[in-house]
């Protein structure tokens, strides 16, 4: 468990969940994604946990891990995880204050809400980043993977409340799931990073594991929600 | 001897009071996995259960906690055991393994689920899965509520316990390094909190090791009389072995400087052991105990913002429906976003608690009381004033209420004092007390102090501590009473200095029917203040009033070196330039560059000389189907979309309100409801499409978030709407979108529906039995145009 302090937002990937492609933000929105930035690294309480298991068998429909409960089913999982011999569970969020911000923010003005809800999400990612370099610096010599989430390709996203309880993600930095395996506080995101001591092929995110890349408005303007 | 005499003896015994280390931690010892059920143990491996128990009593343990922390409905609901099985046997094998050496708690832990605003689980809701747990551990000495992050969730499960037994409760919250919970719970705010509803001890537990507790317990012994508890973790886990980083000794070490703050019951938690509870029990063998005996201070609070009353705090009056057309047509309308709307212009202005008064004849107040509450509490910390004059809303807003509050108010009659006060006891609130009584209000100050003696000692009574008693001498009009003015003021004088209590006023009633008010208020608001009081409950949106309370409290020396006076005005810049002749824009212009200020101002000055419902046709509708169409070619994007839109909303509101002064009916071209479906809480795009929906003149019924199936149907029948709108983001909450669905087909089927959200499809929309996909908000109001026309 640790805590990560952010001393900025990614203002390219915020204009990227914007819509704005490569386009640049004008003044008087820049002037508002000045202000949302100050408010939400002042709520932005950015935590993440870990654990690392080594794999015990990856059959192609799922992987069993060593002395954890948690089956990862699927077979977008085990493409993933092919050739690693450990993975990381992982699990990272902004925190509870930063959802009250965004509730504020929509109650108040809503083109605020909006890139706030934006900028808490680059902030998760930032959280998750930190983890992956703390992860890299525990397995020091090892290759890893990029961050793959239940609800990408064929893992179900069921797996969230089982997820939290092995990454002990309750206790550890205060995120659970509700009855429909949504994560709470919303701006929480798990992942598992697969680590191995041979090279990786370099698999880099894609759209190919994303189940909305049909009806993805990003992809019909020719743009990527990812950099 | 009741189980509570039995545990106070054995405080009072003992110097300190040893309870146990970790459970999990010992059965991970014994091949437990990460992320299995350690409780369904009680049941199967009941033998390998009593022996840890039986370890940690024979290190020194004088209570043991039944290994019941996980077993409430949620946790256990695929397991197919239910809580009362496992709870049952996990008491029984902590009595059998602690036969009389030791006594055996039930153990509550956390539910496994957010609550609400952050969560989707319910207050109420919580409360039933604790009251289940409580109810089947009835065997055990006492109850131990611990781990908890959430300072509602705690409530939820002290109510439960306070209210289904008669046992001895412990609470213990988990906080980080930074004195707050991971949801933002304070000591300050967990020790008022917690004491208020009856606690027997309070402390801290998990998260971090006992060097780290340090700070924590002694900002916590700043603020409770209980006795405090610590249960630390064996230091903090390694990710990739699981292991904890430190010793028994050094644990032990680390306690014996915990003993200054005042610790009376002590104990390991994660990765502790019996060696821990040994060390522990040998580091302190040769200290005594040191209650700390605080002073406590006058304070309200909510779960993260802890008010002192140390000199006068703004209570903003703005919640309130007298004398306020708007409100009311709000009230009706059920449009709690409007109240919020009043608290966030309040909260911005410099109040720091808000009174919440909802009560209307035409209204079930308990229940919009109930829903304001939990409304506010989920966008703002301020602390809340509830101002009902019903026992019942008072008690239900108690109830939800996150925190310490303020009841407004009891009064010096009988029936008063009978029925509110014990209410305000049971949730360990603060009250206000008016000073009249059944012969109504006296002119003379002699008077109104002899009530506020009276109701004082009513309250204490009534077990109420004398700090959270509050006295309105009650502010009469100036213009009817004039020689009552000063009698107001010489009895909170007295009040203040002979009683030594905090005093109330609500200040804006005293200039009611006379010219240039603000003058009056402001004048009252001064003479008060220089004469104690320290509560005004008054407007703090006039910027008079408010620069008052900060003027009187950096001339009296309590906002130290004018830190807040100058964070308040140290930025202002001068009043900026009047727009330069020439310089005037059209509302066309202003909803095109997202000039709120000046397309409302803009509106006003139109509605002099033009009809507003060309305004809005000739005016509103073609700048906002301008920045649609450059929206869709991607000429703008999203924020500069909605910018526009909140321009549109402003100048909207301008013709509402001149429509509602003029009694006409305001301009509505048809009623959406709009919901976020059940079990879901992202909202951010259906708040999207209400505001564009509500520039084109629709009213849109929003039903919020996380929306039962019903609550959409009864909307959609009750306000005879044509359009329903609905959204999920997960694929796991399009079951319940289907539900909601099949609901309004079977019940209303005249009603159309229109889908989205990130993961579905036109395909799958039609599917599950849509009229209509949108992919955004433009789209939204397109079928709104196709179907109202």
């Amino acid at each position: 468990m640790a805590g990560v302090s952010l001393k900025s937002i990614n203002r390219r990937a915020v204009l990227r969940w914007l819509g704005y492609g490569g386009e640049n933000a004008d003044e008087k929105v820049t002037a508002l994604m000045d202000e949302c930035e100050k408010k939400v690294l002042a709520a932005v309480n950015g935590r993440y946990t870990y654990r690392i298991f080594d794999i015990e068998e990856n059959s192609g429909e799922r992987v069993t891990l060593k002395g954890c409960s948690l089956v990862l089913t699927g077979k977008s999982v085990c493409e993933h995880l092919k050739g690693c011999t450990k993975a990381a569970l992982l699990c990272g969020t902004a925190g509870a204050e930063t959802d009250r911000l965004i509730r504020m923010e929509q109650a108040s003005d809503m083109a605020s809400a909006v890139i706030a809800d934006a900028m808490a999400g680059c902030a998760v990612e930032a959280v998750c980043d930190a983890a992956e370099e703390d992860i890299g610096r525990s397995c020091e010599g090892m290759f890893m993977t990029w961050r793959f989430s239940p609800g990408y390709g064929d893992l179900p996203i069921e797996l969230q409340k089982q997820f939290l309880e092995v990454t002990n993600a309750g206790r550890a930095i205060g995120v659970f799931a509700n009855e429909n395996s949504l994560l709470t506080p919303k701006k929480s995101v798990t992942a598992v990073i697969g680590l191995s001591a041979e090279k990786i092929e370099n698999k880099r995110h894609s759209c190919a594991v994303c189940n909305i890349k049909e009806n993805c408005t990003f992809r019909q303007k020719g743009i990527r929600c990812y950099e | 001897m009741n189980k509570k005499e039995r545990f106070f003896k054995l405080l009072k015994e003992n110097e300190f009071v040893f309870l146990d280390g970790g459970m999990g931690t010992m059965l991970q010892a014994r091949g437990l996995k990460a992320g299995e059920t350690p409780e369904l143990l009680n049941l199967t491996h009941p033998e390998q259960i009593k022996e840890i128990h039986r370890l940690y009593i024979d290190a020194g343990s004088m209570i043991v906690y039944a290994n019941t922390f996980g077993a409430n409905g949620y946790k256990l609901a695929e397991t197919g055991k239910s809580a009362e099985e496992v709870i049952s046997a996990g008491v029984k094998n902590a009595l059998e393994a602690a036969d009389g050496k030791a006594l055996v708690a039930l153990d509550i832990g956390p539910i496994g689920q957010l609550l609400e605003p952050t969560g989707t689980l319910k207050f109420e809701e919580a409360y039933d899965y604790f009251k289940e747990q409580v109810t089947a551990g009835k065997d055990a000495d006492l109850i131990v509520i611990e781990t908890m992050t959430d300072l509602y969730e705690t409530k939820a499960a002290l109510l439960a316990a306070k209210e289904n037994s008669e046992l001895p409760v412990i609470c213990t919250m988990t906080f980080e390094e930074n004195l707050r919970t991971f949801t933002g719970c304070s000591v300050s705010s967990m020790a008022l909190t917690l004491e208020g509803l009856g606690a027997d001890a309070i402390g801290v537990n998990c998260s971090l090791g006992p060097r780290e507790f340090a700070p924590i317990i002694e900002e916590l012994s700043k603020w409770t009389t209980l006795p405090i508890v610590a249960k630390a973790n064996a230091g903090l886990p390694d990710p990739v072995t699981n292991t904890y980083s430190i010793t028994p000794e050094q644990f032990g070490e680390a306690y014996a400087k915990l003993v200054p703050y005042g610790i009376k019951l002590a104990g390991g938690c994660c990765g502790t052991t019996p060696d821990f509870i040994r060390a522990l029990k040998k580091h302190l063998s040769d200290k005594k105990y040191q209650p700390a005996c605080p002073e406590i201070p006058a304070a309200v609070c909510s779960a993260g913002r802890t008010v002192v009353i140390d000199g006068p705090r703004i209570i903003g009056e703005r919640i309130n429906p007298t004398g306020k057309k708007l409100f009311k047509e709000a009230l009706k309308r059920n449009d709690i976003d409007y109240i919020l709307g009043q608290a966030i212009e309040q909260i911005h202005a410099g109040a720091e608690i808000l009174d919440v008064n909802v009560g209307l004849p035409e209204i079930d107040e308990k229940d919009m009381m109930v829903r304001t509450v939990k409304a506010l509490q989920g966008i703002t910390d301020l602390p809340l004033q509830i101002d009902s004059t019903i026992p019942e809303v008072l008690e239900a807003a108690l109830r939800v209420y996150n925190g310490k509050a303020i009841v407004n108010s009891v009064n010096g009659e009988a029936g008063s004092l009978e029925k509110i006060l014990p209410i305000v006891k049971k949730y360990g609130a603060a009250v206000v007390g008016l000073t009249l009584d059944e012969n109504g209000i006296s002119k003379k100050a002699e008077a109104r102090f002899a009530i506020a003696e009276k109701i004082l000692k009513a309250a204490v009574d009534a077990g109420i501590n004398r700090r959270d008693v509050y006295i309105d001498c009650l502010t009469l009009t100036a213009s009817a009473e004039q020689e009552s003015a000063m009698e107001t003021v010489k009895a909170l004088h007295r009040v203040k200095e002979e009683l030594g209590l905090k005093t109330v006023l609500g200040v804006s009633n005293i200039s009611f029917g006379l010219p240039n008010r603000e003058l009056i208020n402001c004048n009252f608001l001064q003479i008060a203040l220089a004469n104690g009081l320290d509560l005004p409950i008054m407007n703090p949106n006039v910027a008079s009033m408010t620069g008052a309370v900060r003027a009187y409290r950096l001339l009296a020396n309590i906002d130290k070196n004018s830190v807040e006076f100058i964070e308040a005005y140290g930025g202002e810049k001068s009043a900026p330039a009047a727009p330069k002749q020439g310089d005037t824009h059209d509302l066309m212009y202003a909803v095109a560059n997202g000039l709120k200020a000046e397309g409302a101002k803009i509106t006003a000055e139109l509605l002099e000389t033009t009809d507003s419902m060309e305004i809005v046709n000739n005016m509103l509708i073609p700048a906002l189907d301008k920045t649609g169409e450059d929206f869709e070619k991607g000429r703008i994007f999203l924020p500069q979309l909605i910018m526009s839109a909140g321009v549109a909303q402003a100048a909207f509101e301008v013709i509402r309100n001149h429509m509602i002064s003029k009694n006409a009916a305001p301009v509505v071209k048809g009623k959406v409801v709009l919901a976020t479906v059940k079990g879901d809480i992202h909202d951010i795009g259906k708040n999207i499409v209400k505001v564009l929906l509500e520039n084109y003149g629709y009213e849109v019924i929003d039903l919020g978030r996380d929306v039962e199936y019903e609550a959409v149907l009864e909307a959609a029948v009750k306000n005879q709407v044509k359009l329903v709108g609905l959204s999920a983001l997960m694929t796991t909450t399009l079951g319940a979108m289907e539900k909601t669905i099949a609901l309004l087909r079977e019940k209303y089927p005249e009603v159309k529906i229109v889908v989205g959200g990130a993961v579905l499809t036109p395909e799958y929309a039609e599917k599950i039995g849509a009229d209509f996909y949108a992919k955004d908000a433009k789209e939204t109001v397109d079928i709104a145009k196709r179907i109202y026309g």
